[in-house]
């Protein structure tokens, strides 16, 4: 007997397929909601009015300084007592999104801060608005210094969405976990979703250093 | 229009007043500079001076007093800001190119954007002032491949394309190594030539005999004295002007 049966595998591969569809699709909408809740999120926490922004250092903390795990719980057990019900995927998205928001925000103020005021007198005596000073200048020499944490965090978040097993998101982790439950294969199926995620991981970040290495390209001096 | 001084042309500064908090940097300004003059202020760090030059473009806010530019009142009306800045071009210390923009781009971006000028059209303009400054084969390099004092001609280019009649200079030369000072200041003598309106803070007294029509000294947010180059060297009037150039000309 081989220590790991090659077969087993081959024959979880479409429930595997059907538990990898789900945990894509959960990635990206907690991905691309994250990113936008961490645009108004540093929006708000730069604002002029105090009070704004210190409400946003205070969620950034909450949110750092408590299990990701018991968030999960809490959006899923604990927001229907308080009004809200959301099903077991929405639930999953917004946990994952809250979870990865208080991240971005903070990345994204890091590269704020690496734009220089002084770019700021300059657009104004060329006559450039405020917005197309925003748009045209910061952003792009922002995103460049936010980059490298930001694509962390996206990494972070497809990995963390295995997570989302624990309510019953039929996610890659479920489908191992539930086939593990009925027929003892941990070896082959923890490996299979470990290969699996590390290929989603690759892929991900190599598309991001392909960015990181475009946007650096003005930089590199002589 | 840019050669043709007009009584209209040109800044005034009447009871021009400012403070930081309760720090008065700027106490009751009178000053006229006419179209076409070319002034150049210097005085110690924290005499007001920078702040005396931004406050034309309203890059600062005044507090009291009056600033008109070409007969326009800096009132802090948006209509106004964007007359006033469409005549004024100004130069940074820092040079302050966009860092992510190449040559090219950094001279077009406002004139896209702000004068609604086509690629085409932005470009041909860019070029003409970038060859004008003398930064011919650079046009497709980024800021950071470029020496401190080639940057700070592309930032003279960039606000040349705008077409202004008046410009600015706000230590153009400090942050430069000793041997980039002189094609800077080779430029900005060559626009001078050429009738731009031109208020210049700079410590290069060189470039104040050669260039300027008057030379004015400040200290803790006042003017102290106004005069000719020549008589500014040769003769200053004031006691804090004389101990000034004292210690910058050794």
């Amino acid at each position: 007997m081989t220590i790991i049966d090659w077969g087993y595998i081959w024959d979880a591969v479409p429930d595997l397929l059907q538990g990898l569809k789900m945990t894509l699709l959960v990635s990206v909408l907690a991905i691309l909601l994250s990113l936008l809740m961490g645009l108004i999120g540093c929006a708000l926490r730069m604002s002029p009015l105090k009070i704004v922004g210190y409400a946003v250092a205070a969620y950034v903390e909450f949110i750092r300084g408590t299990p990701y795990l018991v968030q999960v719980f809490f959006v899923f057990y604990g927001l229907p007592n308080l009004g809200l019900t959301l099903s077991v995927f929405w639930s999953g998205v917004v946990a994952l999104s809250i979870w990865a928001s208080v991240f971005h925000i903070e990345s994204f103020r890091a590269g704020l801060s690496s734009v220089s005021k002084d770019i700021h007198n300059t657009s104004a005596s060329l006559g450039l608005r405020r917005w197309q000073h925003a748009l045209l200048v910061v952003l792009p020499i922002a995103a460049r210094s936010a980059l490298p944490s930001t694509l962390n965090t996206v990494v972070s978040t497809i990995k963390n969405s295995a997570y989302l097993q624990a309510i019953g998101l039929v996610e890659l982790t479920f489908v191992a976990v539930d086939r593990i439950a009925y027929e003892f294969r941990a070896t082959e199926m923890f490996l299979s979703i470990c290969v699996i995620y590390l290929v989603i991981v690759l892929a991900v970040s190599g598309l991001g250093h392909r960015l990181e290495r475009r946007l650096n390209r003005p930089y590199e001096g002589r | 229009m840019a050669n043709s001084p007009t009584d209209q042309q040109g800044i005034t500064f009447s009871k021009v007043n400012k403070w930081y908090g309760a720090l008065h940097v700027l106490r009751d300004i009178d000053l006229k500079v006419a179209g076409g003059e070319k002034v150049v202020v210097c005085g110690p760090s924290g005499s007001g001076k920078s702040t005396l030059i931004r406050c034309v473009n309203r890059l600062e806010e005044h507090q009291s007093g009056t600033i008109v530019v070409d007969g326009i009142e800096v009132d802090g009306t948006r209509q106004n800001i964007d007359l006033v800045r469409r005549r004024v071009g100004m130069v940074f210390q820092n040079f302050n190119l966009y860092p992510h923009l190449t040559i090219l781009d950094n001279c077009t971006l406002a004139q896209r954007w702000v004068s609604g000028r086509s690629r085409k059209e932005a470009e041909e303009r860019a070029l003409h002032y970038l060859e004008r400054v003398r930064i011919p084969d650079q046009v497709n390099k980024y800021p950071s491949q470029l020496s401190g004092g080639q940057q700070q001609r592309v930032a003279i280019a960039r606000s040349l394309c705008m077409a202004p009649d008046i410009m600015l200079f706000d230590e153009p030369t400090s942050a430069l190594d000793p041997e980039l000072v002189r094609e800077v200041l080779d430029t900005m003598a060559e626009l001078a030539s050429e009738g731009m309106t031109m208020i210049c803070v700079t410590h290069e007294m060189g470039f104040a005999r050669q260039v300027a029509d008057r030379v004015i000294f400040m200290d803790q947010g006042t003017v102290i004295e106004s005069a000719s180059p020549e008589e500014f060297f040769d003769n200053p009037k004031e006691e804090r002007t004389r101990r000034f150039l004292s210690q910058i000309l050794h």
